[in-house]
C-alpha cells in the first residue's frame, strides 16, 4: 500500500514539475519574446510613417506585417503551452477560451454550457482537468470526423462534472490498433485518478463518444 | 476581397473546379490573408466533405498552409500523417478533409506569399511533376484574377 502510494506520489510530482516548466516556457515567450517584438514592430511602424520613399515603405510594411503575424504566432504557442486564464481567471474561462481557439483551428463547432456556480479549484487539479478536456477535444478532431460537439459543466457543492461528447464515428476500444490514442486514453484516466477525480470514456460505433470527468470539489476546499 | 465573394467568384471557382478534374485529386482549396490583419483563412474549397475548412483559420508557420506563406515555397505530404513536421494537429485541413496526400503552392501578391493554393487526395499519391506545373499554372492564374483585391496588391 506504501509503495503504491509512493508510486502515485511520484507520478503527480513528474507531472506537476512538467507543467511548471511549460508554464514557465509560455510566460517566457509572451512576456520576453513576445514584448520585445512588439517594441520592434512599434520601431518599425514609427520608420515607416516616416519615410517617404514608395519602395521603401512597402518594404517596411511587409516587414510589420512579418513580425505581427510572428506576434500573434507566439502568443497562440503561449496560450497553447499554458493558457493565462488558468492560473488568473480560473478553469471556466480558460476552457471557453480554448474553445475559441479549438474552432479556429481544427473548424469543429462546440455547443458549450455551464451549469451552476464555478467553484474555486486548486490551481494542480484546474490543470489535469484542462488537459484531459485538451487532450478529449484534440482526439475529436483527430478521429471522430465530426463537425460538432457538445461540452457541458455541471458545478455542484461537492463535485464538478463535465461531460464531451461527439457525433463522429465512435470506437471500438477492444479494436484499437493506435497505441498513441489507447496511452492517450490511459493517460487522461491516470490523470484524473491523481487529482482523486474519475474520467469514464465510452463509445459506439455510428453513435460518437462521450467523455465523462469528474472532480470532487470539498477536498479541495478543505485542503 | 470578402469570403463570400470568392466563394461567388466564377473565375476563382472555374480555375479550382478545373484543376480539380484535370488532375483528378478529391480536393482542391484557396488560402488568402485577410483583408485587415494577418490572419490567413481557407477562402474557397471544391471536393469538400464538410464545411470545417470555413471555420479554420491558417497559423502562420504551422502546417502545409502555414510553411508555405512562411517560406513562399510549395510542399508536398505524400502519406500523411507519416513523415510530417510538427505534430498532426499542425494539420487541420488535413485532419478536417480527411486527406492523405497533397501538394500546395505560395501565390503572390506585391512579392509575398499571402495565399496558398492546395490540392489533396484521400489516399497515399505522390502529385507527378506535370501535376505540380498543373497546380503552379491554376496558382498563377488565381495572382492574375485576385490581384486588385489583395490588400497591398494594387491594381
Amino acid at each position: 500500500m506504501e509503495q503504491s502510494v509512493s508510486k502515485q506520489q511520484i507520478r503527480s510530482y513528474i507531472i506537476q514539475s512538467q507543467e511548471e516548466e511549460i508554464k514557465r516556457i509560455s510566460l517566457e515567450l509572451h512576456e520576453g519574446v513576445g514584448q520585445n517584438l512588439y517594441s520592434i514592430l512599434t520601431g518599425l511602424q514609427f520608420v515607416e510613417s516616416g519615410l517617404s520613399q514608395p519602395h521603401l515603405k512597402n518594404y517596411l510594411h511587409e516587414m510589420t506585417q512579418l513580425i505581427e503575424k510572428t506576434i500573434q504566432e507566439i502568443r497562440l504557442l503561449s496560450v497553447e503551452l499554458h493558457p493565462p486564464a488558468l492560473t488568473t481567471l480560473g478553469l471556466l474561462p480558460a476552457i471557453k477560451s480554448y474553445i475559441k481557439l479549438y474552432t479556429s483551428t481544427f473548424g469543429v463547432l462546440v455547443d458549450f454550457e455551464s451549469i451552476g456556480e464555478e467553484k474555486p479549484i486548486q490551481e494542480q487539479k484546474s490543470v489535469a482537468v484542462f488537459r484531459v478536456c485538451q487532450e478529449a477535444l484534440t482526439n475529436i478532431a483527430k478521429h471522430a470526423d465530426t463537425s460538432n460537439v457538445k461540452m457541458g459543466l455541471i458545478w455542484k457543492e461537492e463535485e464538478l462534472r463535465i461531460s464531451i461528447i461527439d457525433f463522429g464515428g465512435g470506437f471500438v476500444a477492444d479494436e484499437l490498433e493506435n497505441n498513441a490514442v489507447t496511452l492517450g486514453i490511459a493517460a487522461m484516466k491516470e490523470r484524473m485518478l491523481l487529482t482523486g477525480g474519475q474520467c469514464v470514456i465510452s463509445s459506439k460505433i455510428g453513435e460518437g463518444t462521450s467523455v465523462e470527468i469528474s472532480l470532487p470539489l470539498l477536498e479541495g476546499k478543505e485542503s | 476581397m470578402r469570403m463570400t465573394e470568392i466563394r461567388e467568384n466564377h473565375g476563382v471557382m472555374e480555375v479550382c473546379d478545373r484543376l480539380r478534374k484535370e488532375v483528378g485529386c478529391d480536393f482542391v482549396a484557396l488560402a488568402l490573408q485577410n483583408e485587415v490583419g494577418p490572419d490567413v483563412r481557407w477562402h474557397y474549397a471544391s471536393g469538400n466533405v464538410n464545411d470545417k475548412y470555413k471555420r479554420i483559420t491558417v497559423r502562420f508557420g504551422k502546417g502545409i498552409a502555414g510553411k508555405i506563406i512562411s517560406s513562399g515555397s510549395p510542399m508536398m505530404m505524400s502519406d500523411f500523417p507519416k513523415d510530417i513536421y510538427g505534430k498532426v494537429t499542425d494539420h487541420p485541413i488535413m485532419l478536417a478533409e480527411k486527406l492523405i496526400s497533397c501538394y500546395a503552392v505560395p501565390l503572390f501578391f506585391n512579392g509575398s506569399p499571402k495565399g496558398v493554393l492546395l490540392i489533396g487526395k484521400r489516399v497515399s499519391y505522390t502529385f507527378s511533376k506535370s501535376e505540380q506545373e498543373k497546380v503552379k499554372e491554376s496558382g498563377e492564374a488565381l495572382e492574375q484574377l485576385l490581384r486588385s483585391h489583395i490588400l497591398g496588391g494594387g491594381p
